[in-house]
């Protein structure tokens, strides 16, 4: 029956391979747009760190008391640039901070330290610099809010400590609160927003590579078969001796060949463009998911593996169904593009909550989009829910033997040569084996 | 002499259209026999319907006495088709794209070679079998497609308008190859046109199709002489009441 799939095959590999539409869309640029892109946010996000490293307070003392010359001294030993405009009235100060590129502008008034000293209420005016937002901007001003709320928290502790002397750290800290998690039922050390930050980590990436996986394969798939058409080598491949669901599965498997090439080039790529966020922020050292059972089981992988061989069998026989309808790759990629919807769509709630916290009717249209479950198998393969994963396998299996069988029928007839996007009733007449 | 196609009260409906209308001739082996007619008189369907492509509405065709229906798998096995606008894998080499077709016929790659061979020598396309396909003229292309139609030596070769696209000497070239092979290696040749003068120079009979149905057939010269005309072209015109 299959006489002849390996020589198609190859055929199929050569042809999307060397197409320069699918090597530059699918595999080149993916290589090279994402680190691009990584290269900028970097680039953008060390500038940011640069500027906070450097930032200038130019400081107006009009109050030259104790407290204000504790803030400078403060602002010194964090290593902010202090520029004192004393001298100058507050127009003059404004104008000076513009033109030199100072980050900000403190103007400290008379009667500050006194206010403090006499527990009084202590005015500070605090100015940014806006030259036209942007990151670095954005972080400076936080940063220098930060630096302020820190002295202030300094100047809170001494107070207390001052009213306090005994018991300063339990009047500041009365609640000595400790966050556990508890997963499979046993409670477990952790605390579930550090555990939360490696899932979040561990399980996005996942449904994301799926889905580029799925609709690089269902493009692959449509394009195949329409360019037989629109390069008329179609009636001559159905005039060979070859059975024509062994030309079907030459085309399913070849796209797949591709798709996971393709799918390794944005996941590559994709991977080095979320590093160079990861990258800056910080980690939690010292939790293994594996030693608290949350890490994915070989029989995990094994499912999520099968999982997403038959979504990736629905998704093609899907495509070719459709695009036998297209006349060529252009109208064939036109009828496959809306599909993608059944991807994006679940891949995008499944990054964001559980499927089952859903609503009930918005549950069921998840859970009957095939291509669901490859993602749940995701995130199931960490949580150890086999069950969950074997029912969304049983079930995409069953879309699957459906979807091939029509893809099948189509391939067998008359159809796939005169079929055209007419929404008539479409009519199986199989030729005998 | 056997037949290696039958062809009878064929009638083929795409929808409304009635493109084939009870169409009946017979092929002989070994002989290359012509459907000529203007475009749009069914020459293309019925070919498509002798290679298995598209099933009859009603009536039947055999080959080689094998019920295009029924037996399309056997009938695949020895026939070639060559549809008329057929294309090549544009970013396969000439001879890949001749060995990736000759692997479907055998196995045995010393035959696949030998199939390849014959082919290369047919298109004369010698060198430029490297390149890819792409790269081809129209005629190359063709020259390339109609080496792959006759490499496997097919008991029947269903050929859509040869020598489309090609210019006068490469027409004469495939003419020749055609009429050459059939006389060596016993290939059966369908073939349709509308050249009636290359019909008249390379088929044994013909048959004259306008609108879905055969309105003559015989030898080009009984045909001729049928109705007083000293080339085909004036017997259609004839034939059809157009002059």
């Amino acid at each position: 029956m299959f006489k002849g799939l390996f020589n198609i095959i190859v055929k199929e590999v050569k042809e999307l391979v060397r197409d320069p539409k699918i090597l530059l869309g699918m595999i080149i640029v993916p290589l090279i747009m994402f680190p691009l892109m990584g290269f900028a946010i970097q680039t953008s996000m060390e500038t940011a760190e640069e500027s906070m490293r450097s930032i200038s307070i130019a400081v107006m003392d009009l109050d030259e008391g104790p407290v204000a010359e504790n803030l400078t001294n403060f602002l010194i030993a964090l290593n902010v640039i202090i520029v004192e405009v004393d001298y100058l009235n507050f127009t003059e100060a404004v104008n000076y901070v513009q033109q030199l590129n100072v980050t900000g502008l403190v103007v400290i008034p008379s009667g500050f330290s006194n206010n403090i000293t006499e527990g009084l209420k202590a005015e500070l005016d605090v100015y940014t610099v806006f030259r036209g937002g942007g990151i670095v901007e954005s972080t400076s001003s936080s940063m220098i809010s930060a630096l302020f709320e820190t002295f202030e928290e300094g100047l809170v502790v001494q107070k207390v400590g001052e009213k306090f002397p005994e018991t300063r750290e339990t009047v500041l800290n009365p609640i000595e609160m400790s966050e556990k998690s508890i997963i499979k039922g046993k409670p477990v050390n952790v605390n579930p927003s550090v555990l939360f930050g490696l899932m979040v980590l561990q399980s996005t990436g996942m449904p994301v590579g799926i889905m580029m996986l799925l609709i690089f394969a269902m493009q692959l798939a449509a394009t195949s078969v329409a360019s037989e058409k629109e390069e008329k080598t179609l009636e001559t491949l159905l005039t060979l001796p070859i059975n024509r669901f062994t030309i079907l599965a030459g085309k399913l498997t070849g796209s797949i060949v591709v798709a996971v090439i393709g799918a390794a080039a944005y996941i590559v790529g994709f991977n080095y463009y979320m590093s160079s966020f990861m990258g800056m922020m910080p980690t939690e050292i010292g939790v293994d998911l594996a030693t608290i059972g949350l890490a994915p089981t070989p029989i995990s992988y094994l499912l999520l593996g099968v999982s997403l061989f038959v979504s990736l069998l629905s998704a093609l026989a899907l495509a070719i169904s459709i695009s036998i309808f297209a006349e060529d790759v252009r109208g064939a990629q036109a009828l496959v593009g809306p599909l993608s919807m059944l991807l994006v769509f679940p891949m995008i709630i499944m990054m964001f909550t559980d499927v089952y916290a859903l609503p009930f009717p918005l549950m069921i249209v998840l859970l009957a989009i095939p291509f669901t479950h490859p993602m749940l198998a995701s995130k199931v393969a960490f949580t150890g829910d086999y069950l969950t994963a074997v029912i969304g396998i049983a079930y995409v299996s069953i879309f699957t033997i459906v979807v091939l069988y029509i893809a099948a029928r189509l391939f067998g007839t008359e159809k796939i040569l005169t079929a055209k996007l007419k929404f008539r009733k479409l009519r199986f007449r199989k030729l005998k084996k | 002499m056997g037949l290696a196609v039958e062809c009878n009260a064929l009638v083929k409906d795409f929808g409304d259209v009635r493109a084939l209308d009870g169409l009946s001739f017979q092929v002989k082996n070994g002989e290359i026999y012509g459907l000529i007619g203007p475009n749009g008189a069914g020459k293309t369907t019925a070919l498509r319907i002798v290679s298995t492509l598209l099933l009859p509405t009603s009536g039947s065709v055999k080959v080689f006495g094998q019920d295009v229906v029924d037996d399309a798998s056997e009938i695949r096995r020895v026939i070639s088709y060559l549809p008329e606008e057929a294309g090549a894998y544009k970013n396969l080499s000439g001879y890949e794209y001749l060995e990736f077709m000759a692997k479907f016929t055998t196995e045995d790659k010393e035959v696949i070679k030998e199939s390849v061979d014959v082919a290369a020598r047919i298109s004369g396309l010698e060198e430029r079998l490297k390149d890819k396909v792409k790269t081809y003229s129209k005629g190359m292309k063709r020259r390339l497609l109609v080496a792959r139609a006759l490499m496997t030596k097919p008991k029947l070769a269903v050929l859509d308008e040869p020598t489309s696209g090609l210019d006068v000497l490469h027409s004469v070239h495939v003419r020749g190859l055609i009429k050459q092979y059939v006389e060596n290696q016993g290939v059966t040749v369908l073939l349709s046109s509308h050249n009636m003068l290359e019909v008249e120079h390379l088929c044994d009979r013909v048959a004259l199709i306008d609108k879905g149905k055969i309105v003559a057939e015989g030898s080009p010269a009984e045909l001729k002489k049928s109705v007083n005309a000293s080339n085909l072209e004036e017997v259609f015109a004839k034939v059809v009441g157009f002059v």
